[in-house]
Formats: structure tokens, C-alpha cells, sequence
């Protein structure tokens, strides 16, 4: 918990423009001066999207913006306006089903969304009020803190006194960004000026670590705060294949337009001859006689329509959403996701989008708490070359002062403790001693706090060793040796990191008066500083270290002799003193003071990577997904990480577009130019132009990685107006899509939602996935077309505003390999099987219409043309889409090749979606003249009796069910009992159904045209036969490709096909040396 | 379930049971084929066409006012080989479409059951006569019932004509006849339908169909409920009558030669349509269904091929295994 003092006050003149002005505790300022009251925002949180009273009318405007619920309402009020063959409840209640349905749905959704609103905005928050602290609810603050310079207010009262006034600029989405100024008007009304920076500021949803509580004033609240701005808003995410369904649904649109319209055309030629038109048996009504021919003719046209409204089925929204919703139940219930750790396993905050995870090109993913643990661990170090394995000892802890070390050979005892006290001295970290303490310290508990967790890593491996770092008292840091005395060194000097020496340095006085500098930094940041021979024993291990991925650091030391010192400590005070170009003379007496040093050893620290990160990394590789990190971390640690999980090979080719390589120029932006053409030139030789081939000729190139920093991108995203922008970005992309992975390293969070958006919008609009724990993930989540949050430790931000969340990385691999894979499969065919049989059913009902003078006669009965999406197919494909796993999900978890065959939307483009639309025309036709020659025969009885139109119908009719149910059947791989009981039970209630319907005289309907038609029809040998054929006919094409794939697949069968080369980095260890 | 782990089973043909299955299928398709042709080749059938034959009586009809005018009309023909077994009467029409929308629409099946014999809701246009009485039974396919009287003579010799006894009953089904159909119930037929009108098109009224058999009259006349029926072409044929297999004709129609006398009422020339009368014996499979054989014979034959050139594709992959192995 932690608490904040707020002060809700303030005023100001201007609103957004320029700057804003907090008067702390909402006192003014001088007497003299008229307070304003101004106004800020409250500081409520909102991510939901609906409110009780706008739901309805907003909720039904979204859904009617779907292409499908509109034209299902415009053909519902054709049929109440226009006396059409069908009935407007056959395509009322299905609309009003669906639109309850998702209405419901999307209600519950943003119930949820609501709720975790109220948690956030809820949250107890304690504000100085008239010197008391008062608990208010969160969402009353009203702006927000900075504290500095004011370390004397440490109560409650010295705040309430305290007189200031904040100018700060206005709320910015950047976070490492903020100007401001306080100005604390102490007892003398001269004001003291302040500045304010970046590390002054709060961010909201930051969690308090080294200390209780912290008293702030509130800057910004509410939707104006830099996380709140750097959240997207909340768009509806639609998935590809609700794309491609669309598309289809206007293909299919056409085709119904067109066929309205052909018949409606001829119809009219028809009519043209007068016997035609008014044969003496069918005489026009009255009111036929009337009516306007223009007018007739278009409401036969909408009556044609209304005819063949079937081939879009409204039936299909329902299924689909009811198998999206239905089917994200197996990701949150899959037990490979649950996690112990945090009980818990996936969570799906929307169903609208489980079919996406197949379709993914690309992976965004966070480093910190997403591909590492966010824990570091010191793994070894070696002295002098010698290298020292520190693993075995923690059994016994501390007191094994003389124990067996496991190293391979021993350096020299001093060296040894020389290196050792380096690790105690060398670094920023605090002691927090723990609570209970008092006399007696167990060092074993003491608890190390920086803000670096490399350091803690550090003083923590010393402490395997036996040189304990027990605190700093009065400038002293003293030391625990392996003889468990305290030794204490006066600290002299810090020479702080930066990034760009690359290193830190102590200088320190020890007991017996000597001066000694020790300094730990990167490798190549440290070697030019040392001597040469002393190099090559370290650099082996070192470069060994690296390649294992982990964070390598070199120690060294020197002595300062007390003359120098004198100097040293001359230079440094006055550079700290400096008003004017502190940094860059500082940094001048840094690398003076830095050289000549002896290199002792190095150490190797782990970011202990997420279980099995590198594992799911080489799987998304090979799975053919680029991955992409983004991460806000500085490079090099960035860059380890990467090689530790396989995001790039030993063998991967880096191209790095960063401050470093780019600064090193004197124009930035030339250089850049010059950067990227070179880079191109080098992609373009290696892969030409076959970019589709990419994918596959995975192994025969060398593998690209790009490193780029935030700074760099906004270089080239943002440069100047001027004509190479445009440029740049595109050299850019084609830089970027070229490369098998993509380290992006100092990023802000909106710079990555920058980037997600950029591949977005690229080139055949790739489908983006993005993962990451933290707040600063929520942007590029919300960007990105599929959002995935770990359930991490850096609180739920991310879990809340993804659309799944998982509890570790590994998990990822599942998820989308074969959570993705088949959920794809079974919508994409899902789909297509929808349009198929919905073609093949309105075929022979078009066709009919040759046969009946273009009258709109439908050819089944009102009851088989509702109940045929309703009853008789829904439940065989629901099932399907359900339960369906083509391939087992074992193998599809380990052969992540198979994610590429379904890649790029592959079964819903044009091809597959041709050879669907051909069978079920081939079908129709089928099933038409099929039926129709059959029915030239003068009688199908041996007693000679006639069959009229509705035994026609029945008889296609019958045909059709069997034949899209047994082509499902055909289709299905993976028989469960279910399966077999939705498809055989619709068969049979179909069977069941017909009779029934046949076999009473209705008292409600008015006409009894199916009485005994389906008995009277399976009476007749001949129908049988028909059915029987027409059925074989109809699937031997179905099954005739089942048989050639099978044949291909045998064939193709080769024994050398493996699995791309990627090295497993399990291999690696042996292969190097 | 929820692990997606039902037991299941995977349908994994092996390719003997494929070839296996595909070859039964084509064996199947063929014997059909081959049985099929046979009955249909067994099958006689004469259709004569009489609208050109009938050309006075044609254009008498042309003109709607001589609707009271009597025209008959005798079609000789010759029958080569006798007609064995039971022999069934159809009239024929061509391009009477009786499968339009609102033709379809146009009846009462309230009325036609026998609960009300007034109610005529749906028969737009032929609702009421124009002296305002609903019409019994109403709506336009009533109206346009066929009403042709087709009289088959034997010629026995060149002076003995026999009239061939003919069925008139039994034509429709049996649903339709007995629980679809129904006359309202009164004593009297003809009482029955008092205060309604007969259709315009009919000479006389729905209860005189056939007055010498009550169970064939009013609504329940089997020649009605055949052609209340509608067909779903508009080339169509209705069963008509059934041989009466008495006297000459037990084994059937003996061959010879023959003449329909046509009692011609039924207007075709209007919409350029043709009328024709079908003689036909049938079998266990209905009438001659030529396309039924040939759709197996072809369907077998494709099958077969079909089968055969996979099992040589299976042999020859199973080959190269083999070689592979080596």
C-alpha cells in the first residue's frame, strides 16, 4: 500500500495551452494575489465504453454498422412491407436472437470493464486536509504530487504549512518527460525556485519500495495523467477472418443482387407475351391490375431477394459467435496454462478474437516480466581466468567460510579477496536491515535494495564467497570478510553509471590509508582502460558468458596514490559543482580518472529468463512469426536477453540502428541515411525480392536481427517534414521486414503501440500480437490486433486490457500454436461450409424459377426454409467448430511448421473460397436436374400415382441435408461421442421432423402442403434410388480429393524433411570452444 | 472436454478398405444400373399428342364464349404389341404452368377439408361468383380444372368398337382422398353445398362430378384431387384412369388398334399449350425411368475407373516404398 498526500487545489489561468500552476495544500500563495479556482479533471478512470443510458442506442448502432445485422434488418422490413413468398418471422426472430445475443454479450463485457474501473478508481487514498489526514476514495483526488527538496516535511502539519506553487507543463503522454518548477515560499515571501524533472514526478499505479508512505502533490488526475494518456482508446477489435467474412458476404450479396435481378429481368421478358403474363387459369387479381408496373417490378425484385435471402445465412452470426464464445471456455480451461505459482490460469477477457491467434505474423513482446523473470542471479565470475562456478554453496550458507570453492583452479588468494571486496564496494546498493533487528545482526537476512537488480545480483554473489556487504554508516561501507570481520572503507566517491561509459567506479579509502579506485562496467567499456595482457584471460570467458546470454560485467581496480588523489578529489568536487556543462566535465574527469586500471575478473549475472522462453521464441521462429522485443531497457541488457532466449543466433547477422552507432556522426540524420541505404543494399543482395519465399528459405540465408532505439525511431518517424521522411520509413520497413527478429530497446510505451501500428499498416496487413506484464505495455496491447497480458508481478494493468491473458511466456506457444491453429481452422471452416451450404440450398431454388415463369414459387415449404439453419445443420458444424482437431494437438505443439500452412488467412482466400462455392453449385446442380429428370418419369409408383411440386422440393431438399451433413462428416477428423450424436441426431430429427410435420393437418397454417409428402415420397423405390445416387453423386468429389490427398500425402512422405535448422540452444554450449 | 480430450476417434482408412469400399460402391451402382434398364426396357408406353389432332375442337375453345358448345374429337391408333399387366391413362400437358406463385396460393384448404364450405380467404381471384356467393370450391386451380372426358375404344374389328372399361378410382392418394379432402357433412351433397357457387370454368357444379358414385363426388373426386395437386413442371402428366382388367383386357390393353374419343373442353391454344393422353404400364420402380438406369450404368461405370486407376496409383507408391527402403 501506499500513501500519498494530495492537495486538491489549485488555479491557473490558461486551460491547455502553456502551463499549470498547483498551489500545494490549496493555500494561496500571498495574500495579495486573488485565488482562482481552477479547474482540473477528477481523477476517475475510464475504460469502458457504455453507460446505463446510452447502451441501448449506442450498442444497437454498433451492431447495425455490421454489414450482416443491416441487411438482415433490411430484409426483415422488405418481408413486413412487401407480400413476399416467406414470412418475416423467418428472418425476424433470428435477427432479434442475434442481436439480443451479442447485445448481452457485449453488456456483460463492459459490466466487467466497469467493475474494474470502480477497483482502480476506488482505492483508498489518504489527502491532507487541514493538517489531518482524511481517507477519500481515489477517484475524488483531484491532482497529483511531486515532492523535492523538501526533506524536513516529514509530518503531517510541516506539509499543511508548507507554502508552493507548481508550474509544470501540461499533461503529455511522454513519460520520461516532465518540466516543471516549484516555488516554495518559506517564511521570507522570497520564493525558492526548483526545478523539477522526470525523476520528480510519480506516475500513477507507481507502487512504493524503499519507503511507507511518500506525501506528493497532485499534478495531474484523472484521464490527464501521463499512464491514463498513454492508454488507446478502446476500439472494437475485429479478427481477419471477420474481415474476410465480410468479404465474403459481399461476394455473396452480389451474387443474391444478381440473381434478384436476372429473374426479375426475365420475368418481364416472360411476361411480355400475353399468355404469359395473365394465362386464363391464373387470372391477375384487382389489384394487380393496378398497381404501377414500374413499382411491381421492384417489389419483385425485393420479393426475389427476399426468396433467395437464405444464401446469406443469419444463422451463421449466431453460430459463429455462439463457437467464439463457447470455444474460448478451452483457453481458460486448459490446464497446461495454470500456473501454480499464482493459482490461477488464462483468462479471456473477449471471445472475438480466438481465431486471430492463428493468423499471427507478428510478435511484440516485452522483455522485463515478460521473457525474464525480472530477477537476477549471479551465475559465476572468474579471476585472473580462473573461472568460479557459484552454485554449490548456499546448503550452509555463510558459515562455510573455508569451504570447498567450485572453481576449476584457484587464483591467488589475494587476488581472489580483491576481487571479492571489489563486488562489496563497487555499486549503488542500499541495506535495509530488517525489522526485527536490533544487537545481533544476521547478515544472512539482510535485505539489499537498488535500483538496479544487477547489483543486488552482484552483492549478493560476494556473498556466496563469503564477503558480505553489511551497510554504509557515517560514509563508511563496511564489509563482512570471509573470517567474518567487519572491514570498513571510507567512500570516497562515486563515479555514478551512465549509459554511455558504460561503467561505474567507487574510489574508496581502506583501513590502512590506501586509495583505491575500483570500477565494473561492460566489457568494452572497460577493456580499452586496462592493461593488454590482462585482457586476454578475461575476454574467453567473458565473450563465453555473452554468448550464454548472460549480463557480463568486468571488474578492475586501481590504486591512487595519496598525491593524485589530492588532484583527483580537486577535479571532481569542482566538476560537481559546475553550473554550466556539469555533465560533460564531469564525464572529462571520469575518464581521466578511469585508466590505467588492472582488469581483475568478470562476473556473469543472470536475468533469469521465463521458463522455457527460449524454447517458445525458437518455436514462434520456426512457426515462421517474427518476433519483435520492446523493451524500454537500455540496449546491451536488452540485447543479452535476447541472445539468452534465442531471439538471435550466434550466427544472426546484427544490424544496429541506435544513438551509439548513429552519434557517432556529426549530422544524425545523414548518418542515418547512410545507415539505412547500406543496411537495404545488404538485405536486398541477400534476399531478392522473394519476400513471399521468405518464410521458407529460412535456413539457406543468414539470419538478420535489427537493434533500434526509441530515440533513433522517433528519428525516423518523426524527422522533419522535408522529402527524405517519407523515405526513411520505408527504407525503414523493408529493413524491418527482412529481418527474422527485432530488438527495439529505450522505448516509451506509446512509441511501442508507434511501432505495432506501423507494422499494422504495412504491406498486406500483417496480423500483430503483443505480450508484456506491465502498464507500459497496455498501449501497444490495445494496438496490436491481438493483446496478451501475463499475469504478472507488476500488477493487472495489462491482464485487464488484453484480450487474454496468461499467466508466463511459455505459454504463448500453445496458445498459439495450437489453441490459434485450430481455432482457425475451425472457424475458417466453419465459414466456408456456412456460404456452401447455404449456395447449395438457394441454387435449386433459384434454378426453379426457370420452371415456374418466374413467379417466386419457393421450392421447399416455409417450415424446411426456417428450420434448415436453425435445426437440421446447426448442430453438426457447431460441434465441428468446436471439437474439430484436424491434427492432434500434440503434434501441433511440436512441429510449429504447421502454424505456417494456415498462415496469411489461408484457408479463407480466394482459392479455397472458388472451390467451395464450385462444390456447392456443383451440388445444387446436382441436386436440381438430378430431381428433375427424375421427375419426366410418368409415374415414380407402381400404382401409377403423380407427385406434385412439394414432393419435388422434399425430395432436393432431403438430398440436401443428407449431402452437407455427410460432407461435414467426411470433413471431421476428430470423432467424439459428441459428433457422432449431433450428426446422426440431426439426420434423424430431420427424418423425425418430416414425418411429424407431415403427419397432422395443421390447424394453424393455411395451407396443408406438406401433408404426408415425406411418407408418400419414401414409399417410392425410384426416389430412394435417386436420393440414394444423387447423395454418392453429389460427395464424390469430396471424397475423391479426400482419397489424392491421402495419396499426395503418402507420396510426399520423405525422409528427409526436417525441421529447419535453428540451433537448439542446448547445443550451443558444445559448440563452442 | 475441457482439455479437449475426449476420447475420439480418427477416421484413418487404410487404402485397401478405401479400394474396397470404392469398388462395392461401383459394383453396386452398375448391378442397379443393369436392373434398372431392364424394367424400364419392359415397360410400354403410347403418348399421343391430340391438341394439332383436334384442331376444330381447338378453335372452338380458342374463344371463351362457346364454352357451352360440345366438341368431341376420335384419335385412332395402332397398338403393335400388347400392354401386359395393369395399364394406366394419363392426359398430358405442356406449358401449363401450375406451379405459379400465386396459383399455388389460390385455394382453401379449409374449404376443402369440409369444415367450411364458405370459406374462401385465400382463393383470390376466384373468391365469389359475380352474384356475390363464394365459390366451392374456390381459388384458380380449381377453376382451371381438367376437364377433358377421354374415352378409350378398342376396335375390335373394323364394326366392333369396345369401350375399354376404365377405373376412375384410386388415382389420388390415399391422405388426400380420405383425410385432406373431405365433402361437409350433410345428408345430401348437393344440399351441402347450397349457397356457393361452382368455379366460373365448370359446366356444372362440384357435387356433380360423379353422380353415380357418392364416394367419388364433391370434394373427394379423385380426378379433382389429382389435379389439386400441383405439378411441379409445367410439362406435367396426371393419372386419369385405371385399365379395369375384366373381359379382354385381364392380361392387360391386347394389341390392335384403338381410338380415344375426346370430349374436349379443356382450352390449351390460350397459352399455347398442348394437350396429350399417355398410356403407360408400370413397374416395381414406377414408370420407364431410362435416366434412373443410365445416371447408376454411368455413376457404376465412373466409379469402377475410378477405382481401378487408384489401385494403380496405390501399387505403384507401394513399389517406390519398397525401393525407397532399399
Amino acid at each position: 500500500m501506499f500513501r500519498r498526500s494530495f492537495n486538491r487545489f489549485c488555479a491557473g489561468e490558461e486551460k491547455r495551452v502553456g502551463t499549470r500552476t498547483v498551489f500545494v495544500g490549496n493555500h494561496p500563495v500571498s495574500e495579495t494575489e486573488a485565488y482562482i479556482a481552477q479547474k482540473f479533471c477528477d481523477n476517475r478512470i475510464i475504460s469502458s465504453k457504455y453507460t446505463l443510458w446510452n447502451f441501448l442506442p449506442k450498442n444497437l448502432f454498433e451492431q447495425f454498422r455490421r454489414i450482416a445485422n443491416f441487411y438482415f434488418l433490411i430484409i426483415f422490413l422488405i418481408q413486413v412491407t412487401v407480400d413476399t413468398p416467406t414470412s418475416p418471422i423467418t428472418s425476424g426472430l433470428p435477427l432479434f436472437f442475434v442481436i439480443t445475443v451479442t447485445a448481452i454479450k457485449q453488456g456483460y463485457e463492459d459490466w466487467l470493464r466497469h467493475r474494474a474501473d470502480n477497483e482502480v478508481n476506488k482505492s483508498t487514498v489518504y489527502i491532507i486536509e487541514n493538517a489531518k489526514r482524511v481517507k477519500k476514495e481515489s477517484e475524488k483526488i483531484k491532482t497529483h504530487y511531486a515532492v523535492r527538496d523538501t526533506i524536513e516535511l516529514r509530518t503531517v502539519e510541516s506539509i499543511d504549512n508548507l507554502r508552493a506553487a507548481i508550474e509544470c507543463e501540461q499533461p503529455q503522454s511522454d513519460l520520461y518527460k516532465f518540466v516543471g518548477r516549484i516555488n516554495i515560499y518559506s517564511n521570507s515571501l522570497e520564493a525558492v525556485a526548483r526545478s523539477l524533472g522526470p525523476e520528480n514526478l510519480l506516475l500513477k499505479g507507481a507502487t512504493l519500495k524503499n519507503t511507507k508512505k511518500i506525501y506528493g502533490v497532485a499534478v495531474y488526475t484523472g484521464m490527464e495523467t501521463k499512464m491514463a494518456l498513454n492508454y488507446q482508446g478502446k476500439s472494437q477489435k475485429r479478427s481477419a477472418v471477420e474481415k474476410s467474412i465480410n468479404a465474403f458476404l459481399i461476394v455473396y450479396l452480389f451474387i443474391l443482387l444478381t440473381k434478384a435481378a436476372i429473374c426479375t429481368t426475365l420475368k418481364y421478358v416472360w411476361q411480355s407475351t400475353p399468355y404469359n403474363d395473365e394465362p386464363w387459369y391464373n387470372q391477375k387479381t384487382q389489384k394487380e391490375r393496378e398497381t404501377w408496373k414500374v413499382l411491381k417490378m421492384f417489389t419483385d425484385f425485393l420479393s426475389f431477394m427476399v426468396l433467395f435471402n437464405f444464401i446469406i445465412p443469419v444463422s451463421m452470426y449466431v453460430t459463429v459467435e455462439m463457437q467464439k464464445f463457447l470455444g474460448s471456455f478451452f483457453i481458460s480451461w486448459d490446464n497446461d496454462f495454470y500456473d501454480e505459482e499464482i493459482n490461477e490460469g488464462a483468462l479471456v477477457n473477449t471471445s472475438d478474437l480466438n481465431e486471430e491467434l492463428g493468423q499471427v505474423d507478428y510478435v511484440f513482446t516485452d522483455k522485463t516480466g515478460t521473457l525474464t523473470e525480472n530477477s537476477m542471479e549471479f551465475i559465476e565470475c572468474c579471476i585472473d581466468g580462473h573461472k568460479y562456478k557459484g552454485v554449490a554453496q548456499e546448503t550452509d550458507g555463510l558459515s562455510q567460510t573455508d569451504g570447498p570453492l567450485p572453481y576449476l583452479d584457484r587464483a591467488d588468494k589475494n587476488r581472489e579477496e580483491l576481487f571479492l571486496r571489489a563486488l562489496c564496494l563497487c555499486h549503488t546498493v542500499e541495506v535495509k536491515p530488517n525489522d526485527t533487528v536490533d544487537g545481533v545482526r544476521e547478515s544472512s537476512e539482510l535485505t539489499y535494495m537498488s535500483s538496479s537488480p544487477d547489483e543486488i545480483a552482484l552483492v549478493k554473489g560476494a556473498k556466496k564467497y563469503g564477503f558480505t556487504f553489511v551497510g554504509v554508516q557515517n560514509g563508511y561501507m563496511r564489509v563482512e570478510n570471509q573470517r567474518k570481520e567487519i572491514e570498513e572503507y571510507e567512500l570516497l566517491h562515486t563515479l555514478n553509471f551512465d549509459s554511455v561509459r558504460r561503467r561505474m567506479s567507487v574510489i574508496v579509502k581502506t583501513q590502512s590509508g590506501d586509495i583505491l579506485l575500483f570500477c565494473k562496467g561492460a566489457d568494452s567499456a572497460v577493456f580499452p582502460r586496462v592493461q593488454n595482457h590482462e585482457i586476454d584471460l578475461i575476454k574467453v570467458h567473458v565473450e563465453h558468458n555473452a554468448m550464454e546470454g548472460y549480463r557480463t560485467l568486468c571488474i578492475a581496480f586501481k590504486e591512487i596514490a595519496p598525491d593524485d588523489y589530492e588532484r583527483v578529489n580537486r577535479q571532481l568536487i569542482e566538476a560537481k559543482m559546475a553550473l554550466q556543462d556539469r555533465e560533460e566535465k564531469m564525464e572529462k574527469v571520469f575518464d581521466e580518472i578511469e585508466t590505467d586500471m588492472h582488469l581483475i575478473g568478470a562476473t556473469a549475472v543472470e536475468d533469469k529468463l521465463q521458463d522455457q522462453a527460449a524454447e517458445t521464441i525458437e518455436a514462434l521462429h520456426a512457426a515462421g512469426l517474427k518476433v519483435w522485443v520492446l523493451t524500454g531497457d537500455k540496449m546491451e541488457t536488452a540485447k543479452s536477453t535476447c541472445y539468452a532466449c534465442r531471439l538471435f543466433q550466434t550466427n544472426t547477422e546484427l544490424l544496429e540502428l541506435t544513438t551509439k552507432t548513429i552519434e557517432e556522426s556529426e549530422r544524425k540524420e545523414d548518418r542515418l541515411h547512410e545507415l539505412l541505404t547500406e543496411y537495404r543494399k545488404k538485405l536486398l543482395r541477400e534476399f531478392p525480392k522473394s519476400t513471399r519465399s521468405l518464410k521458407k528459405a529460412w535456413t539457406e540465408h543468414q539470419e538478420y536481427g535489427l537493434i533500434i532505439d526509441g530515440s533513433t525511431l522517433s528519428l525516423i518517424l518523426n524527422s522533419s517534414q522535408d522529402s527524405g521522411s517519407n523515405n526513411y520509413r520505408s527504407i525503414f520497413l523493408q529493413i524491418c521486414m527482412k529481418c527474422t527478429a527485432v530488438l527495439c530497446c529505450r522505448m516509451a510505451p506509446l512509441q511501442k503501440a508507434q511501432i505495432v501500428r506501423m507494422v499494422k499498416n504495412l504491406k498486406g496487413s500483417p496480423i500483430t500480437l503483443s505480450i508484456g506484464d506491465g502498464a507500459n505495455d497496455v498501449s501497444m496491447i490495445l494496438e496490436s490486433h491481438v493483446g496478451i497480458g501475463i499475469k504478472g508481478k507488476e500488477g493487472r494493468q495489462a491482464s485487464r486490457n488484453s484480450d487474454y491473458a496468461v499467466p508466463k511466456f511459455k505459454h504463448l506457444k500453445k496458445l498459439l500454436l495450437a489453441h490459434g491453429h485450430l481455432y482457425y481452422v475451425r472457424i475458417a471452416h466453419l465459414v466456408q461450409y456456412f456460404f456452401y451450404k447455404n449456395l447449395c440450398f438457394i441454387l435449386p431454388q433459384f434454378l426453379y424459377q426457370f420452371f415456374c415463369g418466374f413467379s417466386q414459387q419457393p421450392l421447399y415449404d416455409a417450415a424446411y426454409l426456417t428450420m434448415y439453419n436453425i435445426c437440421f445443420t446447426s448442430l453438426p458444424i457447431l460441434a465441428y467448430s468446436l471439437l474439430e482437431q484436424h491434427i492432434n494437438i500434440d503434434t501441433l505443439t511440436s512441429d510449429p511448421r504447421l502454424y505456417m500452412k494456415i498462415s496469411g488467412n489461408a484457408m479463407l482466400q480466394l482459392g479455397p473460397f472458388l472451390y467451395w462455392t464450385f462444390l456447392a453449385a456443383f451440388e445444387g446442380t446436382v441436386f436440381f436436374f438430378g430431381t428433375y429428370f427424375l421427375f419426366q418419369t410418368t409415374s415414380l409408383d407402381e400404382n401409377g400415382k403423380v407427385y406434385g411440386n412439394w414432393t419435388f422440393g422434399t425430395i432436393i431438399f432431403t438430398i440436401l441435408v443428407f449431402t452437407v451433413t455427410l460432407k461435414l462428416a467426411l470433413d471431421t477428423r476428430f470423432w467424439t461421442w459428441i459428433n457422432h450424436l449431433v450428426i446422426w441426431g440431426s439426420l434423424a430429427f430431420y427424418v423425425f421432423f418430416s414425418f411429424f410435420w407431415g403427419g397432422i393437418i395443421w390447424p394453424f397454417l393455411k395451407q396443408q402442403r406438406m401433408y404426408f409428402i415425406f411418407a408418400q415420397m419414401l414409399s417410392s423405390v425410384s426416389i430412394w434410388l435417386t436420393i440414394i445416387l444423387l447423395i454418392f453423386v453429389s460427395l464424390s468429389p469430396e471424397m475423391l480429393r479426400i482419397v489424392l490427398r491421402s495419396v499426395r500425402r503418402r507420396s510426399t512422405r520423405n525422409p528427409n524433411l526436417e525441421l529447419p535448422m535453428l540451433l537448439s540452444y542446448k547445443h550451443i554450449d558444445s559448440g563452442y570452444r | 472436454m475441457k482439455q479437449q480430450q475426449l476420447p475420439a476417434f480418427r477416421l484413418q482408412l487404410s487404402a485397401n478398405e478405401i479400394l474396397s469400399g470404392f469398388f462395392a460402391i461401383g459394383l453396386f451402382c452398375l448391378g442397379m444400373g443393369i436392373i434398372l434398364l431392364l424394367s424400364a426396357k419392359s415397360i410400354r408406353e403410347v403418348e399421343i399428342n391430340y391438341t394439332e389432332k383436334c384442331a376444330t375442337c381447338a378453335k372452338l375453345r380458342e374463344d371463351a364464349t362457346n364454352f357451352d358448345k360440345e366438341c368431341n374429337c376420335s384419335i385412332s391408333f395402332y397398338l403393335p404389341q400388347k400392354m401386359e399387366g395393369n395399364v394406366y391413362l394419363y392426359y398430358k400437358l405442356y406449358g401449363f404452368y401450375q406451379n405459379l406463385y400465386r396459383y399455388i396460393l389460390s385455394r382453401s384448404n379449409i374449404q376443402l377439408v369440409g369444415t367450411d364450405v364458405k370459406d374462401v380467404r385465400n382463393c383470390a381471384p376466384f373468391k365469389t361468383s359475380d352474384n356475390g356467393l363464394p365459390i366451392a370450391p374456390c381459388g384458380a386451380i380449381a377453376n382451371s380444372m381438367f376437364n377433358d372426358t377421354i374415352v378409350l375404344l378398342y376396335n375390335f374389328n373394323s364394326s366392333t368398337h369396345i369401350r375399354v372399361p376404365m377405373v376412375r378410382t384410386e388415382t389420388a392418394w390415399w391422405t388426400d382422398k380420405y383425410v385432406k379432402f373431405q365433402n361437409p357433412t350433410f345428408q345430401n351433397l348437393s344440399s351441402a353445398f347450397a349457397g356457393t357457387a361452382k368455379p366460373p370454368n365448370w359446366p356444372k357444379p362440384v357435387y356433380e362430378l360423379d353422380e353415380k358414385d357418392p364416394g367419388n363426388n364433391g370434394f373427394v373426386n379423385d380426378d379433382f384431387i389429382v389435379w389439386m395437386r400441383t405439378a411441379a413442371f409445367p410439362n406435367f402428366k396426371k393419372l386419369y384412369r385405371r385399365l379395369h382388367r375384366i373381359g379382354n383386357f385381364t392380361e392387360g390393353l391386347p394389341a390392335g388398334s384403338y381410338s380415344f374419343i375426346i370430349n374436349y373442353n379443356f382450352p390449351v391454344g390460350r397459352f399455347q399449350g398442348q394437350k396429350a393422353v399417355v398410356l403407360s404400364t408400370l413397374t416395381w420402380s414406377g414408370g420407364s425411368s431410362l435416366f434412373l438406369a443410365l445416371a447408376y450404368l454411368v455413376t457404376g461405370a465412373v466409379t469402377l475407373l475410378a477405382s481401378f486407376s487408384m489401385m494403380a496409383v496405390h501399387l505403384k507408391l507401394k513399389e517406390r516404398k519398397t525401393f525407397f527402403l532399399q
